[in-house]
């Protein structure tokens, strides 16, 4: 067992899950170390993975094929991108499009002639191909038009593009999906349950994206390159590093959360755990400074933020003037040993939500030792099952008890039944009505939870009333409609943090919500909602480069701590010309 | 074609629900479905043969209890699929051998017996040890015996017929099962009767058969999975312009 040197306090207790599970406060929630892309690079560099270029056929306007090939301890995989031309009208984020810029997957093992003619043939076509069992992700990504211009422009011309450009836009290509498990015949994600490359749940899918980032890279150079032979010059390190790949998501991200509770469990718990751990070490000046130093580029990396959303960017804006507060708070109170129990304490009473867990989320940052191990507690096998033999009443008061929140509703109100979800003949997308006003309620999609719960507990009370000795099983046999949900309250009463507490009809509930905590714990940063059902963010926007990872980094510390990325200084200065040739 | 567990899972969950079937009910089907597909035993098949009978049951004719006591009960499936009628027979059977240690439990009158196997395999990894049996056919008299030990993710599957055709051999459309909370009750032909063993699936065949559906893909009949797509749409919603005005990003994206 690891011995820790921190001075510790006594244990500190989880928060309970009506404060967590609160929608408004997960959709607060800042990346952490613990989110995937986070974990990724840390396994990448523990193991020493090594990314190499096996073949890279551009035409000069950047169209072909490249292939990089991904060589773990345990194994070799391949990402393959087709690269094309897309007409500007043709270039949208939504899910219902036909066409884009790139399209990529992810290969377990080698890439022969026979696997990459299939590979051409389908995944360009996404959803509309049969994709090969051995793809692990298929994905596929648009370009930023006007960064991509800059950069080359500015590349080709010999020049450092302008970092502001990335603090505004942080990417070159953004995703629009990127899908795993099975999806339109890629490899069910059950079969890399005893692959310990990507068993921890969307691994897979961020490597994907890691390499379309240094794709983006090598790209733009060569495209620079084939513009300018002589002048051209390669991006600087720093421009590569702030460099990441956006995401454009919208509510199809929001089923998930609610149809894999047991899996939002794994991750809310192994964040609290991680937070507990942190409250309960006892801080030395050493620890204050980091937690300073910290805020501060959390604060300067908030301020640096565009969001054209006026919410957001007040909720920015609000967080940043809240930091400075936090800052003189460290700087003024004594270190006693239960300091950090103290400063959430206090952050709790007077901070903004997004700035609480902002806080939160830097403590976790301060004890790599104690919180790193969380990160294989990530996943987790799914399985929702009834308990037949449990006496009615029993789960009556589990009901009662767990499920208070979804109790407390009056479905009655037109406000508490407005929205219903629905999937669209439209790819299936998924997407919200107004009850009584669109049409399609009858196809509802059942993911709001709590009327679901409040509907069950009437039935079954006055099931019991007539019959008080009854078993679950003679409840359902006489109301079979009502398995689905018995059988998930039963399987989430154990689970305190699987279930959402938010009334997911009601007129108030922001979608957005959802999707940032999913994204948040996937690693985005930069959230910039374009509606309150759709958002792009960044991934990977300050993460080690692919040539950082191969060339074998010593010590963690350093090569982690990429969180909350600051615009470069001082990069615009010329490259010597001719530089741009990389091996 | 191939297809993944996961993909053939969701399509026929869909579909099940653009058939009528309560989310729950859908859910199971489709895992039925799937997981004796995965297992190389016929599941879209067995579905494709009783697509028809499906489409046309009362979904609000539900199974009802026609005899029950602490450890025997009788169900009516009121001549449904297993598909939908089972699940929760299966249940009552289940809390009836938690509670007395063995139990009984009679579908009468169901139809797709096969692909109950895929809700037995879950009663297994809940820790019970489950065997059904059923007769397939009157003339040759086929019987099939299916059991899983507790906490299996396999069967051990015997198909044969019998020789010695009794008198009373009315068509039974039934199936009996029998779970124990710690008797192993794995099907061994030891019988001194003599019958026609026509098929015998062991647990390591049929676990080297999942193995290889999950690494290679899984085998599905086009004209099925077409079928079940084209069912699978009625839950979907047709677009209307101002659906498409909510759902989210623009047709147009650049940045």
């Amino acid at each position: 067992m690891t011995e820790f040197a921190y001075p510790t306090t006594d244990p500190v207790p989880l928060r309970p899950a009506a404060e967590v599970m609160d929608l408004e406060r997960l959709g607060s929630l800042p990346a952490s170390r613990l989110s995937f892309v986070r974990s990724l690079v840390r396994q990448m560099a523990r193991q020493r993975w090594q990314i190499s270029r096996t073949r890279f056929e551009l035409d000069a306007q950047g169209h072909g094929i490249a292939i990089y090939r991904l060589q773990t301890p345990q194994g070799r995989y391949h990402g393959v991108i087709f690269s094309q031309h897309l007409a500007d009208d043709q270039r949208s984020d939504r899910v219902i499009a036909q066409a884009w810029d790139v399209t990529f997957g992810v290969v377990e093992g080698d890439v022969d002639d026979a696997l990459l003619e299939q590979m051409a043939a389908n995944v360009p076509l996404q959803e509309a191909g049969r994709q090969h069992p051995r793809l692990l992700v298929l994905s596929r990504a648009n370009r930023s038009l006007r960064n991509f211009a800059h950069f080359v422009t500015a590349l080709s011309a010999g020049e450092q593009p302008d970092p502001v450009w990335l603090t505004r836009v942080g990417y070159l290509y953004r995703t629009t999906a990127v899908y795993g498990n099975g999806k339109f015949g890629i490899a069910d994600f059950v079969r890399l349950r005893d692959n310990p490359d990507f068993q921890r749940p969307f691994s897979a899918q961020m490597l994907a994206v890691y390499l379309l980032r240094h794709f983006s890279i090598e790209q733009v150079e060569h495209i620079a390159r084939c513009r300018a032979p002589e002048a051209a010059v390669p991006m600087a390190t720093e421009l590569r590093r702030y460099l990441g790949i956006g995401n454009s998501t919208g509510l199809g991200m929001a089923p998930f959360l609610i149809n894999h509770p047991q899996l939002i469990q794994q991750w809310v718990t192994c964040r609290e755990t991680a937070l507990a751990l942190a409250l309960a070490q006892s801080p030395d000046e050493v620890s204050r400074r980091r937690l300073i130093a910290l805020t501060r580029r959390a604060m300067r990396h908030l301020a640096q933020t565009v969001a054209e959303d006026a919410d957001q960017a007040a909720r920015n804006a609000a967080v940043v003037a809240a930091l400075p507060e936090v800052i003189v708070w460290l700087e003024e109170v004594p270190l006693e040993p239960d300091l950090w129990q103290q400063l959430v304490a206090w952050s709790a009473r007077t901070l903004p939500l997004e700035a609480q867990e902002l806080v939160n989320t830097l403590l976790i940052e301060l004890y790599p030792e104690r919180v790193d191990p969380l990160e294989e507690q990530m996943g987790t096998e799914e399985c929702l099952e009834l308990t037949p033999d449990m006496p009615l009443v029993r789960l009556k008061q589990l009901i009662e008890t767990h499920y208070d929140w979804a109790l407390a509703e009056d479905f009655d109100r037109s406000e508490a039944r407005h929205w219903f979800w629905y999937r669209s003949a439209e790819k299936e997308e998924p997407r919200l009505g107004v009850r009584g006003e669109e049409p399609g309620a009858e196809k509802e999609l059942p993911l709001a939870i709590a009327p679901r719960v409040h509907h069950a507990h009437g039935v079954l009370s006055g099931f019991l009333e007539a019959n008080p000795r009854a078993l679950v099983v003679d409840f359902l046999i006489a109301h079979p409609r009502h398995k689905d949900i018995v059988r998930r309250i039963q399987s989430m009463v154990e689970t305190p943090y699987g279930e959402i507490r938010a009334n997911l009809w009601h007129r108030d509930m922001k979608p957005m919500h959802l999707l940032r905590t999913k994204l948040a714990f996937f690693g985005a940063s930069r959230f910039d909602p374009k509606s309150d059902r759709w958002v792009r963010i960044t991934l990977f926007q300050g993460a080690p480069l692919v040539e950082e990872l191969n060339a074998e980094p010593r010590g963690l510390a350093d090569f982690d701590d990429w969180s909350f990325p600051l615009e470069p200084q001082g990069v615009r200065h010329a490259q010597p010309q001719g530089a741009g040739e990389r091996a | 074609m191939k297809a993944s567990y996961n993909e053939l899972q969701g399509l026929c969950r869909k579909a099940f629900i653009g058939m009528g079937f309560e989310e729950g009910d859908a859910a199971d089907a489709a895992d039925m479905v799937a997981w004796m597909q995965c297992f190389g035993l016929g599941g879209l098949a067995a579905l494709s043969r009783g697509l028809d009978f499906l489409l046309d049951e009362d979904p609000d004719e539900l199974p009802s209890v026609l005899y029950q006591d602490g450890d025997l009960a009788v169900i009516d499936g009121h001549g449904q699929s297993v598909l939908r009628s089972s699940t929760l027979a299966l249940e009552l059977g289940f809390a009836k051998a938690r509670a007395r240690g063995l139990s009984v439990t009679k579908i009468r009158h169901c139809h797709n017996r096969q692909l109950i196997m895929g809700y037995l395999a879950r009663l297994a990894g809940r820790g019970m040890n489950v065997t059904a049996f059923w007769r397939n056919a009157q003339q040759p008299l086929t019987e099939q015996v299916v059991g899983f030990r507790a906490n299996g993710s396999a069967p051990e599957i015997r198909v044969y017929a019998v020789q010695e055709v009794p008198e009373e051999n009315e068509p039974n459309d039934g199936i009996t099962l029998v779970m124990a909370n710690h008797v192993d009750l794995l099907p061994a032909m030891r019988s001194d009767y003599r019958y026609d063993l026509l098929a015998r699936h062991d647990e390591s065949d049929l676990l080297a058969c999942r193995n290889q559906a999950l690494a290679e893909g899984i085998e599905v009949d086009e004209a099925v999975w077409e079928r079940l797509k084209h069912l699978a749409t009625r839950m979907l919603v047709e677009a209307t312009d101002a659906s498409r005005e909510g759902a989210g990003a623009g047709t147009n994206d650049t940045d």
